[in-house]
This record gives structure tokens, sequence and C-alpha cells, in this order.
């Protein structure tokens, strides 16, 4: 006899799993938006060219490119309370890497993460305004900051839509390996729902449809988002 | 099940920097079984891609659609979230056909997984690869008498393959990247011997830090290649794209 699905265990898994669907965006957005900021300082430093700097941001970017994000979860989990005991030792320091909350490791290796494939977005984005804006930003009287954070950024973000899109559904599926160092998020807690009684195939159908639903939301609000920002651009491509 | 998560405690020994060639050696014969599953995704993927992509570019009733939702799913849906759901799904499937292969070896499942993931990305690659180039070719290729199997694979597919070559190479590159995850279901691959090092021994980071190595050369040789065939293509009079833009903003 062949195994039969319990579709009301989907059902109550679904409900289970969905009370901790927060907890997934919040590991989801902060990172993005660290990684934003950290993106747009490394794009800002390889388009420069500043010396060393430069060299070492490329390395960083190379190597978060080159290795699995559950390497860097791991890597940060394992790495950081060392250093961080190591330092609070030598400053005598009140805390120890136990007070640190787990979710800090993860908001750090994510953030980490994104910031790498950020910069590469955020560089092309940079590189696809005409320069021609930049010089007319500096003639009217603009620093060369005000030019790039008026004039530049802004289009350089909304040229990149989709890909910053991709970026967020990266992390939001990257979320899923935070389990890894034990936080409950929506993958942990279909784990966990499911252990007690065996229906594994139930739970993670009901995480599947979670994840699905809210990759599809995102690429709705994307495309919504797009004809916004692209309204002032009527005239072809950039 | 073989899941292996959340130990919970934090619990790496002293770092000893002696130990990361140590262990670098014992990891490096895992590296067969990750390529293993790379390769094997990479054959069926296509294959997969191929029809699928067929489907999608003559826009096939209800297969059409099928794809879609199959496209979707794949990009919608973790890959961990994918894996389990193969490994349990399945058996559960098959067994209703009263065909038990509960017993299969779970490597099986992650290469079902992975090839369906490949076959997903990779049939939206050649789908806008053969569309980006411009119909007035094929056109062309006709006028001067080719067939339609000739105007494919000497005027199409030549242009295509150039305009898929940088996804192809990210899409390998993140394949490899994702196998990673295989351990879940109880692989001995690179992160599956280092887990079971780093169980015996609790050296985790110095682990950690090998397995970032070889994961980090092995992109790095793969980009490389990429690279290497991507010029290769372009050699053969397709003109470089250059960005004059990079020059001005130094």
């Amino acid at each position: 006899m062949g195994i039969k699905i319990d579709y009301s265990f989907i059902f109550s898994a679904l409900v289970q799993e969905l009370k901790v669907l927060p907890l997934t965006l919040t590991i989801t957005i902060v990172p993005l938006m660290f990684g934003l900021g950290i993106g747009i300082i490394i794009a800002i430093i390889r388009l420069r060219k500043i010396p060393v700097v430069d060299r070492i941001a490329a390395f960083y970017v190379s190597f978060v490119r080159g290795t699995p994000l559950l390497l860097h979860i791991m890597l940060i989990y394992f790495a950081l309370p060392m250093a961080f005991d190591a330092l609070a030792l030598k400053y005598k320091w009140s805390l120890h890497s136990k007070d640190i909350p787990i979710i800090v490791f993860i908001f750090v290796a994510f953030s980490i993460n994104a910031g790498a494939y950020m910069s590469e977005i955020i560089r092309s984005g940079i590189l696809s305004v005409n320069y021609g804006q930049v010089e007319a930003a500096y003639s009217v009287g603009m620093t060369a900051p005000q030019a790039m954070r008026r004039i530049v950024l802004p289009q350089a973000l909304a040229v990149n839509l989709p890909m910053l899109c991709s970026m967020f559904i990266a992390l939001l599926q990257g979320s899923s390996l935070a389990f890894s160092i034990s936080i409950v998020e929506v993958t942990g807690e279909a784990n966990i729902y499911a252990a007690a009684s065996f229906k594994f195939l139930e739970a993670f159908i009901a995480a599947a449809i979670i994840y699905w639903g809210m990759t599809i939301l995102v690429e709705r609000i994307t495309s919504i988002l797009e004809k916004r920002v692209q309204r002032y651009n009527r005239g072809g491509v950039t | 099940m073989a899941v292996e998560y959340g130990n919970g405690v934090n619990m790496g020994s002293v770092f000893d920097i002696k130990l990361i060639p140590e262990y670098l050696v014992k990891l490096i014969p895992a590296i067969p079984t990750t390529l293993l599953i790379l390769v094997s995704a990479l054959f069926c993927g296509t294959i997969i891609a191929l029809f699928v992509a067929l489907v999608r570019l003559y826009k096939i009733p209800v297969l059409n659609q099928l794809a879609l939702v199959y496209v979707s799913f794949i990009r919608g849906v973790p890959t961990l979230i994918q894996l389990f759901l193969v490994f349990y799904g399945i058996p559960s499937v098959l067994l209703l056909l009263n065909i038990d292969i509960s017993r299969a070896p779970a490597l099986i499942f992650v290469i079902v997984t992975y090839s369906l993931g490949m076959g997903a990305f990779l049939s939206e690659i050649i789908r806008t690869a053969v569309n980006s180039v411009d119909r007035g070719q094929s056109e062309a290729a006709y006028s001067v008498g080719m067939t339609s199997r000739e105007a494919f694979v000497r005027i199409v597919f030549p242009q295509a393959l150039l305009v898929a070559m940088p996804n192809l190479g990210n899409l390998v590159i993140s394949s490899m990247k994702e196998t990673s995850l295989a351990f879940s279901l109880g692989i001995f691959d690179l992160v599956g011997i280092g887990k079971v090092i780093g169980a015996r021994t609790f050296h985790f980071l110095e682990i950690y830090i090998d397995l970032a190595i070889i994961y980090f050369v092995m992109c790095f040789i793969l980009e490389k290649v990429f690279t290497r065939i991507e010029a290769r293509l372009q050699s053969r009079g397709h003109k470089p794209i250059t960005n004059h833009m990079e020059e001005k903003w130094a």
C-alpha cells in the first residue's frame, strides 16, 4: 500500500510555519539593508580604484562569490566568538561570546554575503549611468558625494531593480540555512514540527508553499515598482 | 533521518593553524563526490532544459503552462527544501505505483534534485539566448538557401551560445556552491566529510576554512575555464563588447 499524504497535517504545518515567517523575513531584510550599505561602499572603492583598499575589496568580493553561503554562516559562527573572546580577554570586557544572540551571527554572515553580490549589482548600475549626468551635476555646483547620492545612485538602483529583487529572493532562500546554527525559522520549524510524527513530506510541502508564495509576491511587487521607477525614462534604454 | 542539524552548542576547540593543511589533505578525497553530483546534474539538467526550452519557445499548449509552473517552483523554493521534497516525496509517489525505492542510495535523490534545478535555470538561459538572436538572421540564412536545420546550427546556435556563455558559467559555478547542501541527505561530499572530521575532533573552524579554500579554488578554476571558452568563441569573428564608461569612472 502506498503512503497517503496527510492533507490536514500540511495545513497545520502551514499555520505553524507561518508563525515564524516574521523571523525568516527579519533575517532576510536586515542583511539586505546592511548589504546595500556594504555594497555601495565596495562599489565606489572599486570604481575609484583607491589603492590597496581596492585590492582588498576585490578579494572580498571574489572570496564571497567563490564559497557557499553555508560556509559563510559556519565560518562566522565559529570564528566570531573566538575573536570576540580574545578581544574581551585583552581589553577586560565583562561580556562573553555566549552573551551574543545567535541571530547576530546570521546577520553578520548574510550581510557579508549580500554586500559582495550587491557591490557587483551597484557597480554595473553606476556604470550604466551616463557620465554626462555627473558632469551636469558638477556644473550646477554639486560636490562629488552629492552627485553620487542625488544623481547617480538613485538611477543606478532603479536600473538594477530586478537584480535587487533576485538578491532578496536569494537571501530569502538562503535563510533556510539558518537552522544549521539552530535558528528556528520556517525550515527549522518544519523540521521540528515534523519530527514528532515523522510527517516530513507534509511539513516540507507546507514550507515550499510559503517560500514559493513569498517569491511570487516579491516578484509581483518588483514588477509594479519597476514601472513606477522607470516612469521618468520613457525613451528606450538608458 | 539523515538530517544533521542544530547542535545548539557552539563548541570549537582551541584554534590551531597547523591543523589546516592536515585536514585539507583529508578533505581532498571528497572532491570527486562533489564533482560527480555537479557533472551528473549538468548532464541530466541539459536534457531537461532542452526539452523545456523547446516547449517554451514553440509555446506548445498545456506543456508550456506546466513548464512555467516548474521553472517558477524551482526559482521559488530553496534548494534545501527541494532536497527534502525529493527525498521524501519521490519514494511516496512511486510507492503508490508499487515501486519500492526506499533502499535507493541517497546520492540518487541528490542528483535528481540538482538535475531538476539545473534543468529549470538552464532552460531559461537557452530560451533567452535563442530569443536574443535577431529573427532577420535566420531569414537571411533561408534567403541564401539554407535549410532550417542549417540555419539553426550554423547561424542561430553560434550566436545564441555566445549570449548564453556568461550565464552558463555563472549557473555552473552557483550550482557547485549549492552542492554543499547535499550533506543534509547524508552524502559524504566535501561538507559531509568535513562534518565527520568535525564531530570527531571539534576543530570545526579549521575544517570550514579548508572547505572555503577548496570551494574557492574550484570556483576560480571553473571561472577561468569559462572565460577561456568565451574568449575562444568571441575570437571567431565576434567582437567583444567593451565598456568605455569604466575608464571614465576611474
